[in-house]
């Protein structure tokens, strides 16, 4: 960042942990399943219902309980909701692809429709996890049925042992029209996640 | 700190067992250009927030007020360079005066409070300003084993458009905050989570915190 620049920059406030009380309370069902609008409703996005099927894992291997988790992705034909894309034809008017659940236990299921890859970029869904003890961590998680992952540049940016770790298997099951993948998050340690700096970067 | 040739190596926060079980031991990874842009999750506008959500001294507005000293915290949401985040929706949560949440995972046994919920939903106006009322929280015994408390602090967690913090508010002159190890990891920078006391002679609180946030990094300004 050149110096001009960096005048002008306010301190930013410190990020803090969540601490282990994030209201449950303030859970939002329409956030916690993405797959559809409502369960009402019999119209909803476009593209594969998945269910991404997860453990958050301590260094120890033990399951992380009582941690907030993020989501944000592209719809099924790859396009963000974003400002920038304001307009775009293919965005889907049911699937603004930002959800957030909270797990008890550190497992959870979350329900969403499979993205659609991003103008060159392999199919993918941003996770963003806070919990205590740390403050907020990012990572991109993959689909393990994805021949465009040879050539993502987020993927080629990891060491060849490392690149495996974020991409979720297809479990071999289908549930009530959900594909579902599977995948371990390690937090620290052995067989550690790869994880991102979004402020750095 | 911002630094483009290598990415943080997370601290971990001392005498926090969590910390130490949960903090990756690598250094983070740059993100390539090719795939910054696809980390930067855009919110969608919520607005599920309930009349008297702002004022949290109180579980409704016919209802007593909470034990403990009230309080208003105020302050203007912005990113660093200075633009306001409108419309940013904030959600606060702290302890009541005797430090114990009303959260159903909160076991410590502390008293609870009848006329405190602890928990608010508040949305940023057009410049970005914010205010809420509660009761100041207390302190609690986070390390029985050897005596180390939590400092009284409120929870704030921001989701505006690309702007995502979640942070907590700590208050002046508190003997713990020296030994709070997230404190600690925050060093000089710790002053900037501190609220700033101003007097409310015409208003209905004892004692008010000024707490201005600054969403850092690049996400905050990504689609300006």
């Amino acid at each position: 960042m050149d110096a001009d620049v960096t005048l002008n920059i306010l301190p930013a406030t410190n990020e803090d942990t969540v601490g282990p009380y994030f209201p449950i309370y303030f859970e939002d069902p329409e956030l916690m399943d993405i797959s559809r609008l409502h369960h009402g409703l019999v119209v909803g996005p476009e593209g594969t219902p998945m269910i991404l099927r997860a453990r958050v894992l301590d260094r120890h291997k033990d399951l992380a309980n009582g941690v907030l988790l993020e989501f944000w992705q592209a719809n099924a034909k790859g396009v963000y909701d974003t400002p920038d894309n304001a307009g775009h034809p293919d965005l889907d008017p049911w699937f603004h692809g930002y959800g957030r659940i909270r797990t008890a236990s550190g497992a959870f299921e979350f329900k969403s429709i499979k993205p659609g890859a991003a103008l060159g970029r392999a199919p993918c869904m941003t996770l963003t996890i806070f919990s205590d003890g740390i403050s907020r961590i990012v990572t991109q998680l993959f689909f393990d049925d994805e021949p465009a992952n040879a050539a993502d540049p987020l993927l080629a940016s990891l060491p060849p042992e490392d690149q495996g770790k974020l991409i979720a298997r297809h479990d071999g099951r289908t549930r009530d029209g959900y594909e579902v993948y599977a995948i371990d998050i390690v937090m620290a340690g052995e067989g550690e996640t790869p994880f991102f700096d979004d402020l750095a970067s | 700190m911002v630094t483009r040739d290598q990415g943080r190596l997370l601290q971990i926060g001392p005498t926090d067992n969590t910390s130490d079980q949960r903090t990756p031991r690598q250094r983070l990874r740059l993100i390539p250009e090719a795939a910054r842009a696809s980390f930067v999750p855009y919110a969608p506008a919520r607005a599920m927030i309930r009349p008297n959500e702002t004022d949290m001294t109180r579980i409704a507005p016919n209802r007593p007020r909470a034990q403990g000293q009230p309080i208003e915290v105020s302050g203007t949401l912005r990113s660093e360079t200075g633009r306001p985040v409108a419309g940013a929706l904030l959600e606060v949560w702290s302890a009541n005066s005797f430090g114990r949440y009303t959260h159903s995972e909160d076991g410590s046994g502390l008293q609870l409070d009848p006329n405190f919920l602890g928990l608010g939903r508040i949305i940023t106006d057009e410049a970005g300003r914010y205010a809420f009322w509660t009761i100041s929280p207390g302190a609690y015994l986070a390390r029985p084993d050897i005596g180390r408390w939590r400092p009284k602090h409120i929870h704030i967690s921001v989701t505006g458009g690309s702007s995502r913090l979640i942070t907590q508010m700590y208050f002046p002159r508190e003997e713990n905050n020296a030994s709070d190890p997230m404190a600690i990891l925050m060093g000089d920078g710790f002053v900037r989570n501190v609220g700033q006391e101003y007097a409310t002679p015409d208003r209905d609180v004892d004692q008010g915190y000024r707490f201005d946030i600054v969403v850092g990094g690049r996400n905050a300004t990504f689609f300006e």
